[in-house]
């Protein structure tokens, strides 16, 4: 690294300069570093042309060009070219007009001849040192100053608080994880408002009825501001969801962001508590199965795994019903928030499938950790079995677990809508599926979002956990 | 041969290695669950008195299983005793054939592995053909039973007949003849004639039909076909054949219903049979309008059929061609499909549908589309870890040294050699797909409501659960089986592609 062949002995500033030289390395986090501390990177420029100027570089790399200019190497380099061109297309019987092969040779030679002038400049600098100045060493000469130091502090703190960020792998993950989930945020939000702004359905037709004058709707479509034009309607709407003010709903004209609030803890509840009891359900079940691979246990487990993964929510949901509610009156048949009890069915009805699913990644992650070699080498160690399966296979075959469990929270906080459908619970699942028949464009809106919004923390929240849980992770992340 | 004192794996050896043992067990205990499950259903629980007829049904299935368990334990003694069946043992099989009679394909399908000793990817090829058709042919005559039939009924049952005859010709005829190195020239007519039966929707006799031709082009160079391979991989395991039964079941009977059902028994209101149960006539009873659940059902399979693969070809094509080109040139290009793909992930399959038929409606096309959009990025992250696996090979890089053009190598090259888990990952979701769109037909976004839909059907049908829940059960399980079959299929054909899927 160039940062360690120039330390100075001045920590701070070496430290400052060796961060700042790895950021210009990264083409992202150079544009990003040089437009966040504008004003710094103006100094810095300015000294650097300065310095270049002072040093006689620029004139040590025309002596060389023209040295080699005048050897006639060029002339050599682009001969060779055109004979190697030439060659080139009688072997694939390619004809090509002469114009566009000297045009390529030139380009050839071109590249050839700037690598040697490269390999000759190095040769000659690293005869007399000091003399290539790049604009990290301008920084670091610059950072020696203890009243540069303090001033671009205050003129470019952005600037020092990505070097700070960049500067530690953990923090840097973090932060580009999080950069992701607020772009994804956004890209959700726009995407849901233009389908829904591109629907040929008309909510003013659909609420004011088939006797509703034009008068009648245009007002109802200024009201709503849906007469405005695109960008500023999603500018409105992205503000919205920023400030938790979605507006009025078209139908009931209740507060969206009040109602979404009202509904969503209870869906929350509900799949968090699923989510919970699935996995403690499943993951035994799972580690059971790989440690009897095809035994009759292992078969029947699977087959139920594969039969919960196979039976539909609404139809588990009726089947419940009809056997715990109609048949057998032990459970209440609809969602009430003040009986525990009617809460039985639901959970068990939304876990399913996360049980099945995580049931059968535990038995194939857990099967592939046991045929590794570190697994043969426990055992031959003579650990005992319990041990050998417990602190060494499946902690490590937890990782593929938690990412599908992550993944189906998602998929069943979206699809919780059918479950809520048939306990006919107020969650923001039947909450979208009733506002979508107008079509009530805040409500949906507000209901998909937030929910996605949801399932970005929750991903990103999976992600750091592997960050911190994972040694593999954690020691590829230093090194980018 | 026979030695007393063989150790405990040797005998664990010898069962495991046995296919029979295997498929017998497995046969023994699902026909087992499924006699109990009749005879729990027989019962009435008011009365104390059984049903007759599902009471008869669960005998039967009881008779088979006990006859399936004395062959498993005779096979067991076979192998322990002298490792191999004997044949006095394999002849059973035609008394348990007999099962079939009680459509009982566990140990029918068992049976019939057990009968023949070499067994190729041909001779089960041909088992399961035939034995689809005469399902298929099983199903539709029930509708003997109905006051009216379809205008085409004589003719497709007719047909179904000759097929019939014809496939079960073609068993006998691959069992003596498909063993030999070089087919006969006369097999060239037998392959036409299956594929020519193929029309049906019976893709085993398809695939039968293009292994022969095969095989008689090969002349015995080689060692076989990719095809015979994979099916003979396949076939090890009964419950992805199985699976693979019912799905192609169902779509000889979806094309066959073209003639031998009548679509206005399972769409034109009866009021003289309102919610009648289960009888001969109408083998499901009927719904609130008087339309047969039988009828409704099978035309209902149509549907979830189409939907189901549609909705997996789409985003299988879109996503795949994103993810190939975003595998392959990386950089620039990969970021941004990728990062706006990630978008398009962070929306939940159902809650992304329900926002695109909010917007543009309710209808059947609708829903193909707003299912597929949804599947996208799922599929081109398949493809993209696979291309970018692919693309270090060397035989690209000497596609490369040869000038060849990226488009030819990324499509010629890379796409054919990164498809496999393409496939088993598309077979895995045709069931999700079938779930999201009887989900979304019962939450009234998915298919038109008068279209009879296995979701619509189950929504007319939850209304009544108290009072004649069949209506909402058997739609149910028509799901459950479907998707059942897809999963068992693509579990199959994920153990015999062997794709490394991430």
């Amino acid at each position: 690294m160039i940062g360690h062949a120039t330390a100075t002995g001045n920590g701070y500033a070496d430290r400052l300069a060796a961060t700042y030289r790895k950021i210009l390395l990264h083409p992202t986090y150079r544009l990003l570093i040089l437009l966040a501390g504008a004003p710094v990177t103006i100094i810095v420029y300015v000294a650097y042309l300065l310095l270049k100027s002072k040093s006689g570089y620029t004139s040590i790399v025309e002596e060389t060009r023209n040295k080699l200019l005048k050897s006639g190497y060029l002339d050599e380099l682009l001969l060779e070219a055109k004979d190697q061109l030439e060659r080139k297309h009688r072997f694939f019987g390619q004809t090509v007009n002469t114009e566009q092969t000297a045009r390529e040779a030139k380009q050839l030679a071109s590249q050839k001849f700037e690598e040697t002038l490269q390999v000759q400049l190095k040769e000659r600098l690293s005869e007399e040192s000091g003399l290539k100045i790049t604009f990290g060493d301008t920084y670091h000469s610059l950072a020696m100053n203890p009243f540069f130091l303090v001033l671009s502090v205050i003129i470019g703190l952005p600037m020092y608080l990505l070097m700070a960020i960049y500067a530690n792998p953990y923090v840097k993950y973090i932060a580009e994880r999080l950069f992701m989930a607020i772009f994804v945020i956004f890209g959700v939000a726009f995407l849901v408002f233009t389908i829904l702004y591109i629907s040929p359905m008309n909510p003013a037709a659909n609420l004011l009825g088939e006797t509703a004058t034009a008068e009648q709707i245009a007002t109802f479509n200024h009201i709503y501001g849906l007469d405005q034009p695109y960008l500023v309607q999603l500018w409105n709407t992205i503000k919205g969801i920023l400030t938790f003010d979605l507006g009025k709903s078209f139908a009931g004209n209740e507060n969206v962001t009040t109602a979404i609030a009202n509904k969503f803890p209870v869906t929350l509840t509900l799949t968090f508590i699923a989510t919970l009891i699935a996995v403690l359900i499943a993951l035994p079940i799972g580690i059971i199965s790989a440690t009897r691979p095809n035994s009759f246990l292992d078969y029947t487990f699977m087959f139920i795994a594969l039969l919960g993964l196979s039976i539909p929510n609404f139809w588990q949901g009726l089947i419940f019903i009809l056997n715990f509610s109609i048949k057998l009156p032990w459970l209440p048949a609809t969602y009430n928030p003040n009986n525990w009890l009617s809460a039985i069915m639901p959970i068990v009805v939304l876990g399913t499938g996360l049980t099945a699913a995580v049931a059968r990644m535990t038995r194939s992650s857990t099967l592939e950790v046991i045929h590794e070699d570190y697994i043969t080498t426990a055992k031959a160690k003579g650990l005992a079995r319990r041990h050998v399966l417990w602190k060494h296979a499946v902690g490590n075959a937890l990782i593929p677990i938690i990412t599908v469990i992550g993944l189906q929270f998602g998929a069943m906080l979206g699809g919780a809508a059918v479950t809520e459908k048939v306990f006919n619970i107020s969650g923001i699942g039947s909450y979208i599926v009733d506002k979508q028949f107008i079509p009530d464009i805040p409500s949906i809106m507000g209901g998909v979002v937030y929910t996605a919004i949801t399932i970005s923390i929750v991903n990103v929240i999976v992600d750091l956990l592997y960050a911190f849980f994972d040694p593999r992770i954690r020691s590829k992340m230093k090194q980018y | 041969m026979t030695n007393p004192s063989i150790t405990k794996q040797e005998v664990q050896f010898r069962l495991k290695s046995s296919q029979e043992y295997g498929q017998a067990s497995f046969s023994g205990i699902v026909s087992l669950a499924l006699a109990l499950v009749l005879l729990l259903n027989s019962y009435i629980p008011s009365t104390g008195a059984f049903k007759p007829v599902v009471l008869i049904a669960s005998l039967t299935y009881f008779i088979f299983t006990l006859l399936q368990l004395a062959v498993w334990s005779l096979i067991r003694r076979d192998l322990i005793q002298f490792g191999a069946i004997k044949r006095s043992t394999r002849l059973l099989g035609y008394v348990l054939l007999l099962s079939i009679l009680s459509a009982n394909l566990f140990i029918a399908t068992a049976a019939f592995q057990l009968l023949k000793v070499k067994k190729s990817s041909a001779y089960t090829l041909s088992v399961y053909a035939a034995l689809t058709t005469l399902l298929v042919f099983a199903v539709s005559a029930l509708n003997i039973f109905k006051p009216y039939v379809a205008n085409g009924f004589l003719i497709g049952m007719f047909l179904l007949i000759i097929v019939t005859v014809l496939q079960l010709a073609v068993v006998l005829l691959v069992a003596k003849y498909a063993d030999k190195p070089i087919l006969p020239r006369f097999m060239w007519v037998v392959a036409f004639i299956l594929i020519l039966t193929s029309v049906s929707g019976n893709l085993f006799a398809l695939f039968l039909g293009l292994l022969l031709i095969a095989k008689l082009r090969d002349k015995g160079h080689t060692s076989g076909s990719k095809l015979g391979e994979v099916v003979e991989r396949l076939s090890r395991s009964s419950t992805s054949m199985l699976g693979l039964l019912f799905i192609l079941f169902l779509l000889t009977l979806s094309i066959t219903s073209y003639l031998t059902f009548d679509y206005g028994m399972a769409i034109d209101n009866n009021y003289s049979l309102i919610l009648q149960s289960p009888n001969m006539a109408y083998p499901l009873g009927t719904d609130n309008f008087g339309r047969d659940l039988f009828s409704r059902i099978v035309f209902g399979a149509r549907i979830s059929l189409v939907v189901g693969l549609m909705s997996t070809l789409i985003p299988v094509v879109i996503g795949g061609v994103l993810g190939a080109i975003s595998g392959y040139y990386g950089r620039h290009t990969d970021n941004v499909i990728m990062r706006a793909l990630d978008i398009l992930y962070a929306i939940p399959g159902i809650l992304l549908s329900i926002a695109i038929i909010a917007a543009f409606g309710a209808s059947t096309v609708n829903l193909i589309l707003a299912l597929s959009v949804g599947a996208i990025p799922t599929y081109a992250r398949t493809m993209r870890a696979n291309v970018l696996l692919v693309s270090t090979l060397e035989y690209v890089q000497a596609a490369r040294a040869f000038g060849s053009s990226d488009s030819a190598i990324l499509f010629k090259h890379i796409v054919p050699n990164s498809i496999a888990p393409m496939i088993v990952k598309s077979t895995l979701t045709i069931g999700t797909a079938v779930i999201s769109t009887s989900s979304l037909s019962y939450l009234g976004l998915g298919v038109e409501p008068h279209i009879p839909e296995w979701g619509n059907i189950l929504k007319l049908g939850s209304a009544y659960l108290e009072t004649h829940a069949f209506t909402a059960i058997y739609p149910g399980l028509a799901i459950i089986a479907l998707v059942l079959s897809f999963n068992f299929l693509g579990d199959g054909l994920r153990d015999a592609l062997d794709p490394k899927l991430d």
